[in-house]
């Protein structure tokens, strides 16, 4: 298990989720291991004694949302709605433990991680558990922390940010200075050989798309069409470690071998049926999610924009349509706006196709989001420029 | 009659329990308080609280009760929680046996305005139990004993709910099922002939009563939660999932992990698994879906003239486990079985530890005659209707019976599935997948997947599935909405629906209590560590390597220490026992 918590540990780090050497991992099973920053081992050590869950992850986001979002939500607001499909399906909604009185309630927050997959704690950071793995409590941290990322990077869009808010966004306009790189050439280059070739350049792939931050956690997938089957990733698995972890589905569904394969097989057939394609990458990159969620319709009567919008929408010149994960309606939207080879699910992520390989699809989600950041910016630009304005005007708020 | 008054402000509960007396032919209403209900939830969890003072007794005993017990969560909007628990003590197993089913029964029980119908006493001839909201009947059957249950059902054309035995049960094998008019069977540890030991031949319920919740919005906001959930799931909405194929889904990859038992868990893998695996099922019947009362899932498949399929289990072991491929012939002996109400798992596998004790080939023509012999008690009938432990037994060979506390082991291989030896090991109802159900993380890989071949950590993972599946049981909900939604979600669903606040941790909490009340109540049954072990075949003889996965014997001192470490992280002490001081807490 001690092997598991440095693990999980080091891939937070690597991950940039988390600020280096602000996270912890604490495990019981019948004995407690522990790893990471010390201050944060205690806390997590004293709330997991009051949980039932195998593993808690503690850590502090590299950008500080548990400072962040205790000053954009309305003071009585206890929950953060994230707004991103993916994580809406799994988190439903993300519990805020306050101070009161400069104090935090640990009753309260060991309460709520008794009930919930995690919390935001101000002035700490985020809170996941584990019920029944290590990795699971990563999953969890990883899966807040992404709905935090977009919930918040938004609010920056369509609010009116405080000034406290804006001086601590200078690690995100670093950030956004700096494109995510075309490291492709060494990918591997097809069409391949055989079954083996496929396993190779799908866990390749995998990895670079992990690499370069374009998934995060264990969400995302990834396929392969040759010899009238899929060859696709497994529901859970990690893209960047996909060694046996990859199922064969006939296309006549002549075996049912491949149940575990990926929750999104559905959009993935639908994508080979309706284009030329042969392989399939679907990830996560944070600022495609979040602009896909920007819309400027007005007079729009859709409440649940994620599964019911029927527009096809464009973030640059790439559709971004609805649809909700599995059977939720992905395939049925995507796969008629595939033309191109890339497609955006409402607040979900990229389907990207290419005909030879991975380099293909790996190029359009990274030129895909390196548009998304460019255009952030921009906003976020303008945004910063109107409020230093009315600040002079207004004095801060 | 006499009238009860519930308790007030029950939204999800009735707070009354029916009780019928066989021996003297009464019926009588008592309530049961809103602490009782609460801490015990329904299902299985109320059915193992009502059993607190007579789980010594010996099962076919006129005093042991037999317990039916809807949840709180019936009747409303949420998905696949109509289910009926039954719970008594198994003659197979002499443990506590608590049995999850479908159909109406559920349904129609909550609508009569109960919460549980606990029988009780032995008639003196052959009855019927027709239960129309207030008016309780017991009516002569004699007319139906000996009928299978197709024909019962044709005679009685039950409307609402009705749960019946056959044959097997009125002759008290001892895995005898109790059969729902729907097709779904309260399996596994023989309750259906308890059933039959009081002469009990069906029971009919019907009411009116609408069901209350407390907030409405509430129930359609964590109803639309689930939904999203199970729509994620590919192994529940995918297009190679339950939904679209049934458990049948599970041969393909079961066979692919090289763990399917085969010749009485002598190899691992069948050749042929394909020719009965659920592609083959939709080419030979084309099946429509059939599913549990407002099930979204519908993971049931019948013919297109409501034959009901059997499920990937009954398919697996009346295939591999025999050695037969031919897929009318198993099907029909599934059915048969599902008609002399037989339990196919154990059947099947008491058959095949005979047909290895005896050096007998199985026969797949003689099947029908065979089952038939064991639902009449007929000839080796006799002795192949007391199971496999008590065959092995009989025939001098007890090695030979793949069985835990006296259950025969499904169609898992646990050398496939370290989770699922230790689960099999630890049961309170003996070799069974259902209580921890380890086929999700191992296998289907949710919530998170594990690592099949390491005990590493699988004595927590079992005790928290173990837990959450008790309460899943007790609301009473269907195992399959645990591997998308999980407590988190029915916390809420059951805080809107009965409007007292629960969270996850509480009732992880009380499923642990229910879950040691079980072991407690087995324990002082003379049960005990060494109960808690497997077949020695697996321990010495490897699996079918091959395809790249190799399958060996399992290493008896890692299972030993993960066992032992189940032990501490339980409470238990170092052989298994429950600490005196948990009677103070328990159920």
């Amino acid at each position: 298990m001690i092997r598991q918590v440095e693990k999980y540990r080091h891939q937070l780090e690597r991950d940039g989720a988390v600020r280096q050497g602000r996270v912890a991992l604490v495990a019981q099973d019948d004995l407690i291991r522990e790893a990471g920053a010390t201050d944060l081992c205690r806390i997590g050590r004293a709330l997991l004694s009051e949980v039932k869950s195998i593993a808690l992850v503690i850590g502090e986001p590299w950008l500080p949302f548990q400072n962040l979002y205790p000053l954009c939500l309305a003071p009585e607001s206890q929950r953060i709605a994230p707004l991103d499909t993916e994580t809406r399906t799994f988190l439903h909604d993300i519990p805020l433990v306050r101070r009161h009185h400069g104090r935090i309630d640990w009753a309260d927050v060991a309460g709520l991680l008794g009930q919930r997959k995690g919390v935001l704690v101000e002035g700490v950071g985020i809170i996941a558990v584990g019920s029944v793995t290590v990795e699971q409590g990563y999953v969890n941290f990883s899966t807040l922390y992404h709905a935090l990322f977009v919930g918040y990077l938004l609010h920056l869009l369509q609010d009116e940010p405080r000034c406290a808010e804006i001086v601590e966004l200078g690690p995100l306009l670093e950030q956004l200075a700096h494109p995510i790189p075309q490291l492709l050439d060494d990918i591997a280059a097809g069409p391949f050989a055989d079954e083996h070739a496929v396993r190779k350049a799908i866990e390749q792939a995998g990895q670079r798309t992990v690499e370069l931050h374009l998934v995060d956690s264990f969400f995302g997938n990834i396929s392969c069409h040759v010899n009238n089957q899929l060859m696709i990733s497994q529901t859970g698995a990690s893209l960047d470690a996909l060694a046996g972890c990859v199922d064969l589905v006939p296309d006549d569904n002549s075996t049912t071998a491949g149940l575990t394969a990926s929750s999104e097989l559905p959009a993935h057939r639908a994508i080979y049926a309706a284009t030329g394609a042969t392989v399939i990458l679907h990830g996560h990159p944070k600022f495609t999610v979040l602009m896909s969620l920007l819309c400027d319709e007005q007079g729009c009567h859709i409440a649940d924009c994620w599964k019911d919008c029927p527009q096809v929408r464009y973030l640059g010149t790439v559709p971004v349509v609805a649809g909700e994960v599995g059977a939720g309606g992905i395939a049925k939207n995507l796969a008629p706006v595939m033309a191109d080879g890339i497609g955006v699910v409402y607040g979900h992520g990229v389907f990207a196709a290419g005909t030879v390989d991975f380099r293909q699809p790996l190029h359009k989600m990274i030129a895909l989001e390196n548009w998304c950041r460019r255009e952030y910016q921009r906003l976020l630009g303008q945004k910063i420029a109107g409020h230093e304005k009315s600040g002079v005007k207004s004095g801060s708020r | 009659m006499n009238k009860v008054t519930p308790p007030r402000n029950l939204a999800g509960w009735c707070g009354r329990l029916l009780i019928v007396d066989l021996t003297h032919q009464k019926s009588w209403v008592e309530s049961l308080s809103a602490d009782l209900l609460h801490d015990s939830i329904g299902g299985r969890g109320l059915g193992v609280r009502l059993l607190r003072d007579t789980y010594q007794l010996d099962p076919f005993s006129a005093a042991m009760p037999l317990i039916f017990a809807g949840g709180p969560l019936c009747g409303t909007i949420a998905p696949a929680s109509a289910r009926l628990s039954v719970v008594s003590r198994s003659p197979l197993t002499g443990t506590i046996h608590a049995s999850s089913c479908g159909g109406a029964m559920a349904l129609q029980l909550k609508a009569a305005g109960y919460d549980a119908l606990k029988i009780t006493g032995v008639s003196a001839a052959p009855v019927l139990l027709s239960i129309a909201g207030d008016q309780v009947q017991i009516e002569s059957a004699t007319h139906l004993w000996g009928l299978p249950v197709s024909n019962t059902l044709a005679a009685l054309k039950p409307v609402g709910g009705a749960a019946i035995i056959g044959p097997a049960g009125e002759h008290q094998v001892l895995y005898a099922n109790i059969m729902t008019a729907e097709g779904s069977a309260a399996g596994r540890g023989g309750l259906g002939a308890v059933m039959g030991a009081k002469r009990l031949k069906g029971i009919q319920i019907a009411g009116k009563k609408p069901v209350v919740v407390a907030d409405a919005e509430g129930v359609e906001r964590s109803v639309n939660d689930i939904m999203r959930l199970l729509n994620a799931a590919p192994v529940i909405f995918g297009e190679l999932g339950f939904a679209e194929y049934g458990t049948p889904a599970l041969i393909d990859l079961l066979a692919q992990r090289r763990m399917v038992p085969t010749n009485n868990f002598r190899e691992t893998f069948f050749a042929e698994t394909s020719r009965y695996a659920a592609p083959a099922l939709r080419r030979r019947y084309q099946p429509v879906s059939q599913g549990c009362h407002d099930c979204p899932i519908a993971c049931k498949k019948a013919t297109r003239d409501q034959q009901r399929l059997p499920e990937h289990g009954s398919l697996s072991h009346f295939g591999a486990l025999l050695g037969i491929s031919d897929l009318d012939i198993i099907v029909a002996a599934c059915r048969l079985c599902n008609d002399l109400g037989l339990d196919t798992l154990s059947a099947a596998a008491t058959i095949a530890a005979f047909s290895e004790a005896s050096g007998e080939g199985i026969r797949a023509e003689d099947l029908p005659h065979r089952l038939g012999q064991i639902a009449m008690r007929q000839e080796d009938g006799d002795l192949l209707a007391q199971g496999a432990r008590r065959l092995t037994t009989a025939l001098g060979c007890p090695h030979l019976a793949m069985t835990v506390k006296g259950l025969e082991l499904p169609a898992y291989d646990p050398r496939g599935a370290y989770g699922m030896a230790l689960a099999y090991a630890t049961s309170n109802r003996g070799a069974c997948h259902l209580p921890a159900y380890p086929v999700a993380h191992e296998i289907l890989r949710k919530p998170v997947a594990s690592d099949r071949f390491d005990f590493a950590g699988k004595a927590w993972m079992n005790i928290v599935a173990e837990n959450t599946h008790v309460v899943g049981d007790s609301l009473v909900a269907c195992r399959f909405v645990f591997l998308a939604a999980g407590l988190e979600e029915y916390a809420a669903l059951l805080t809107a629906v009965t409007g007292v606040d629960f969270t996850a941790t509480q009732l992880l909490a009380g499923g642990e209590r229910i879950w040691l009340s079980e072991r407690y109540y087995n324990q002082m049954n003379g049960f005990t560590s060494a109960d808690d072990m497997l077949p020695e075949r697996f321990f010495q003889e490897p699996g079918s390597s091959g395809h790249g996965i190799s399958i060996p014997a399992i290493d008896r001192q890692r299972f030993l220490d993960e066992r032992a470490r189940y032990y501490r992280l339980r409470g238990l002490d170092d052989r298994g026992q429950v600490p005196s001081h948990f009677l103070e807490n328990r159920l």
